[in-house]
């Protein structure tokens, strides 16, 4: 683990963090089509504890950090957001234990494994029209672009960009969970709110990278 | 809405502490978290039994913390599950060398929350387990659930592991326990009226002045069917027959009955109600070795009953029998 490692983890959350607590009326505005329109608050509440601690928040190595902003995201956060996320965060952290550098392979590892982490919390999959068909596909572009030899620009380019095209094609999806089921096949026609979001917050984080 | 109310933000706080000065030398109550602990507790010689719900349905499961039942009750607002860090620290403080068990009705929002909680302290080092309680026959998935609802019948689950964990079973022995009164546990309800919840101020749903629901949740829930209000022994019929033969309850069983008042329903009614249940399963041949009468999980001030069938072994049994020291029992 170097120096370098965490600077890169804490940019990218710090920004999604400012992203979430920034967009808030806009996230909202996203869900208010289909869902509850929580989306917005519930995020900006629970990265806004993450923005508020942040300078007393444990730094020991990667995973440590990451652990304690899977609590103080979900200490916020309501409803299932709190939860989702937070189970996101805490799998990505127990994958970044067993490694000593967090080099293209391990980002796509932990991932893996906040989406896994998701699936099983919130009994959810591909196709359910969630977050998780813009994140699963956009890991697996990582991965094919790692396999590539792609420098790490390129790499993250081509996250946010396949992040982008599978969040606006979920317009095609009929939602399966969360509130936004409750709507069923009028929820045909507008992209999920989260997957959106999720796309919004990567295209930031790969715009400012430093 | 008339009800004893001040600020209904306040609702769950103001009762908790009431319930903590009534009982000093029993309880303790930790405003930060919304937790009801015994106030001797943690005991590091035991499994800690520790149950999270909504509130609003009292005396589930605040004031059934004491010696041989909770060691730690966790509730959220009015029929909300309890915020994470709430649980994460409840663990936390519950964390004795023997384990945790964190039980849970199963509902989606609550199912979420102690599993991530029991994750983040499993990496903290503390032995905690989660088992969800599912005992509610009338739907199947429902307005919060994925499968089956948890309902009154998770008294006997809590009473079952409570007394083993107070005879020194281990972690897993706990939980086997916790499983097979679960697996042979059986409700139905019925609600004559909707319930008011404080910070709503009016009713929940809508139920007309003739009108009941046939398998309604601890919420509000749709059941199986709106029905017209009936005499008292039909509507034993169509709740207890789901109940015997769901699992299915036969000749020769022996079981525990349990009349649950929803909140809003004299005792009178719920002994009339169980009259009638008793006589139904002695004609077909089910002894009731052990029977439970009056309120234990309630939803608000609604009006209605739940029925509740155990099927009883030894083991079981025995472990009912074993003594328990709560509030709702104290006289």
């Amino acid at each position: 683990m170097t120096a370098t490692d965490l600077a890169d983890v804490e940019f990218v959350v710090h920004s999604l963090a400012s992203t979430a607590v920034e967009k808030e009326k806009e996230f909202g505005d996203l869900d208010a089509v289909v869902g509850d329109g929580d989306l917005g608050y519930s995020l900006a509440r629970g990265f806004e504890k993450v923005l508020a601690d942040w300078d007393s928040l444990k730094r020991d190595d990667v995973a440590t950090f990451l652990q304690q902003i899977a609590l103080a995201i979900s200490s916020r956060i309501g409803g299932t957001s709190g939860p989702l996320w937070g189970t996101a965060f805490l799998r990505a952290s127990a994958a970044a234990k067993t490694v000593d550098t967090i080099d293209g392979t391990t980002v796509v590892t932990m991932l893996r494994a906040a989406t896994d982490g998701i699936k099983a919390r919130g009994n959810a999959d591909l196709g359910d029209k969630t977050l998780l068909d813009a994140l699963i596909p956009a890991t697996d572009e990582l991965e094919r672009q790692l396999a590539a030899g792609a420098s790490p620009e390129e790499c993250r380019a081509a996250f946010a960009a396949k992040t982008r095209e599978c969040a606006d094609g979920t317009s095609v999806l009929e939602a399966k969970r969360g509130r936004a089921s409750y709507s069923g096949e009028r929820s045909i026609g507008s992209p999920d709110a989260g997957a959106v979001a999720v796309a919004i917050i990567v295209e930031r984080i790969v715009a400012d990278w430093p | 809405m008339k009800k004893f109310v001040n600020d209904p933000q306040q609702f769950v706080p103001e009762m908790l502490e009431g319930l903590a000065l009534a009982n000093p030398d029993t309880l303790k109550y930790v405003p930060e978290y919304n937790l009801i602990m015994r106030a001797d507790g943690p005991d590091q010689n035991k499994v800690s039994i520790v149950q999270g719900s909504g509130s609003g349905h009292e005396p589930a499961h605040v004031m059934i913390v004491g010696k041989g039942m909770l060691d730690a009750a966790c509730p959220g607002d009015v029929f909300a599950a309890p915020p994470f860090d709430y649980v994460y620290e409840t663990t936390k403080l519950m964390a004795s060398p023997k384990g945790v068990l964190l039980l849970v009705n199963n509902y989606t929002g609550d199912k979420m929350v102690f599993e991530m909680a029991q994750e983040m302290s499993s990496a903290d080092g503390i032995e905690v387990k989660t088992l969800f309680i599912n005992d509610d026959v009338s739907v199947e998935d429902s307005t919060y659930t994925i499968g089956r609802r948890g309902v009154a019948g998770n008294f006997f689950v809590i009473k079952a592991v409570a007394a083993a964990a107070e005879r020194g079973a281990d972690l897993d022995e706990v939980i086997r326990i916790g499983e097979k009164v679960n697996s042979v546990t059986r409700t139905m309800g019925v609600a004559l009226t909707a319930c008011t919840p404080p910070a709503k101020g009016s009713p929940l749903f809508e139920l007309g002045a003739d009108e009941i629901e046939m398998g309604v949740g601890i919420h509000g829930e749709p059941g199986r069917r709106r029905a017209k209000m009936m005499p008292a022994n039909e509507i034993v019929e169509e709740i207890l027959s789901p109940v015997v033969k769901d699992l299915p309850f036969s000749d020769g069983d022996r079981v525990a009955l349990m009349i649950n008042g929803l909140g809003g329903t004299p005792i009178s009614e719920l002994y009339l109600l169980y009259g009638q249940a008793h006589k139904r399963l002695a004609e077909q041949g089910i002894t009731v070795g052990r029977s439970y009468v009056g309120e234990y999980c309630t939803s608000l001030d609604m009006a209605g009953a739940s029925i509740t069938l155990v099927k009883l072994d030894e083991e079981i049994e025995s472990l009912l029998m074993d003594p328990a020291e709560i509030p709702i029992r104290t006289f």
